[in-house]
């Protein structure tokens, strides 16, 4: 005999289907909101902040730090044989370096000639760590733990093994949003070091997985670029520095139209190995004059 | 819905988002990771109902959309649907056993990627589904379907042992 169990006084509830109706509303308006202004991005960005991010560097930390502590104790035996190794290519290096030495002499007065500007090393640049990446597996975003009270802010340009990785998309107090240069939905003005060309590089997905991200709209009607020739940031784009490496030809074709070309370049910096990235603390509309 | 199982319900989102985000971003598979917060959304649709799932989806979706969306709103949406129909199926099928939730939870995640194909990349001219499908939706899907073999039973434990003592405490009211 189970006694009857009354809940106490019935709430009054929302039917679900209601329920789903007012929430999608909601979603419709604060994507329009966000598509046109950027309203919630302060108060949001801050709820991360306190909530998900000092996690997310936790984790990440005790993450690298194991990795590290497994690598070493499995490197050791080859540890030995690479010092033999490097120990030969120092005195190899001893000998290019001295000739380097000659052609960087050479090469600041050639600059001088030119008036151009160094390259990147002049910027300002600080370190960050990767502490989380995209949470689906259609973009290649990723947070890093660096944010606004470390002096960033959105479009300054992000690097790793000295080559470009992309910019700062969105900013909180103590971390910063990646946009990678190879996520689908990213394109960057670039140029064709030998010849000056400029042409677009767009991040594929389908590309990617190869190992390659495309170019298209490169005007060389001499066929003066050809593979292996390096594309670094052009000076005409208005969110990325000027100079900054981003890969190698790979693979040329000709358009349809038969006026530009597109292809494939080989993206320098290994974005699947990545734990720690510079950011560049100057921004290109601040270096313009 | 008590306090307690809305801390609960918030902590279950935050974990599943954070070890989506760092843990299995290092175990994955030719860059392709796990969907925790289908797994999620789906196991609570099918264990509450329809409205749960809709409450966590929609959460758990902002969630995503704060750190990595273009737009607030956009995962919310789909997050909260997909909450929201797995949650139909819960009077119509038993949640104790394990193979009906799994097979949800899979058939979630392969709708999931299918939305974000079609309006990620069909809807900017790329047209090779075949190639998408292959490289993302599915073995996105296979891996989900394998987490969610050792993620559902541990949902569906703390939900029990909520819904016990959610039980108990209204024993003592009447």
């Amino acid at each position: 005999m189970s006694p009857i169990i009354k809940r106490r006084g019935e709430e009054f509830t929302l039917p679900s289907k209601y329920l789903l109706f007012i929430l999608t509303l909601l979603c419709i308006g604060t994507i329009v909101i966000t598509f046109n202004t950027n309203l919630f991005t302060g108060p949001l960005n801050s709820f991360a902040g306190i909530f998900v991010v000092p996690f997310q560097k936790g984790i990440t930390t005790v993450g690298t730090y194991m990795r590290e502590t497994s690598d070493k104790l499995s490197s050791i035996t080859k540890l030995l044989e690479e010092n033999e190794r490097l120990k030969k290519e120092i005195d190899e290096l001893t000998i290019q370096n001295t000739t380097l030495e000659q052609e960087k002499y050479e090469l600041t007065e050639l600059r001088n000639m030119y008036q151009l500007d160094g390259p990147y090393e002049q910027y300002e640049k600080v370190g960050a760590r990767i502490i989380a990446k995209d949470a689906g597996n259609w973009y290649h975003s990723f947070v890093i733990d660096k944010g606004s009270d470390d002096g960033l802010a959105i479009d300054m340009n992000v690097m790793a093994n000295g080559a470009l990785v992309g910019r700062i998309i969105d900013v909180g107090p103590d971390w910063a949003k990646v946009q990678s240069i190879i996520a689908d939905n990213a394109s960057v003005s670039g140029m064709v070091l030998a010849s000056s060309d400029n042409l677009i590089v767009s991040g594929d997905l389908e590309l990617y997985k190869q190992g390659f991200i495309r170019f298209s709209k490169l005007v060389d009607d001499v066929d003066k670029v050809s593979i292996g020739d390096k594309v670094v940031t052009s000076n005409i784009s208005d969110k990325y520095l000027p100079g900054i490496l981003i890969g190698y030809i790979s693979t040329i074709d000709d358009d349809s139209n038969n006026l530009t070309k597109s292809g494939t370049i080989t993206p320098a910096v290994d974005f699947e190995h990545m734990n720690v990235v510079l950011v560049l603390l100057e921004l290109k509309k601040d270096i313009g004059d | 819905m008590n306090i307690r199982r809305v801390i609960y319900n918030f902590i279950l989102v935050l974990v599943s988002f954070i070890l989506q985000t760092t843990v299995f971003r290092a175990l994955d598979f030719g860059d392709i990771a796990p969907n925790l917060m289908i797994i999620v959304v789906a196991s609570t649709g099918f264990i509450k109902g329809d409205r749960s799932g809709l409450v966590i989806g929609f959460f758990s979706g902002l969630l995503i959309d704060i750190f990595f969306g273009t737009y607030i709103g956009f995962f919310a949406l789909i997050y909260m649907y997909i909450g929201f129909i797995v949650g139909k199926f819960h009077e119509i099928f038993f949640s104790q056993s394990i193979a009906i939730p799994i097979v949800f939870i899979t058939i979630a995640d392969f709708l999931f990627g299918f939305i974000c194909y079609i309006l990620m990349f069909l809807f900017r001219n790329k047209f090779n589904i075949g190639y998408y499908m292959m490289s993302n939706i599915i073995p996105e899907m296979v891996y989900t379907a394998l987490i969610a073999i050792f993620f559902y039973p541990v949902i569906l434990h703390m939900n029990n042992r909520l819904d016990e003592r959610e039980e108990r405490n209204a024993k003592k009211f009447v």
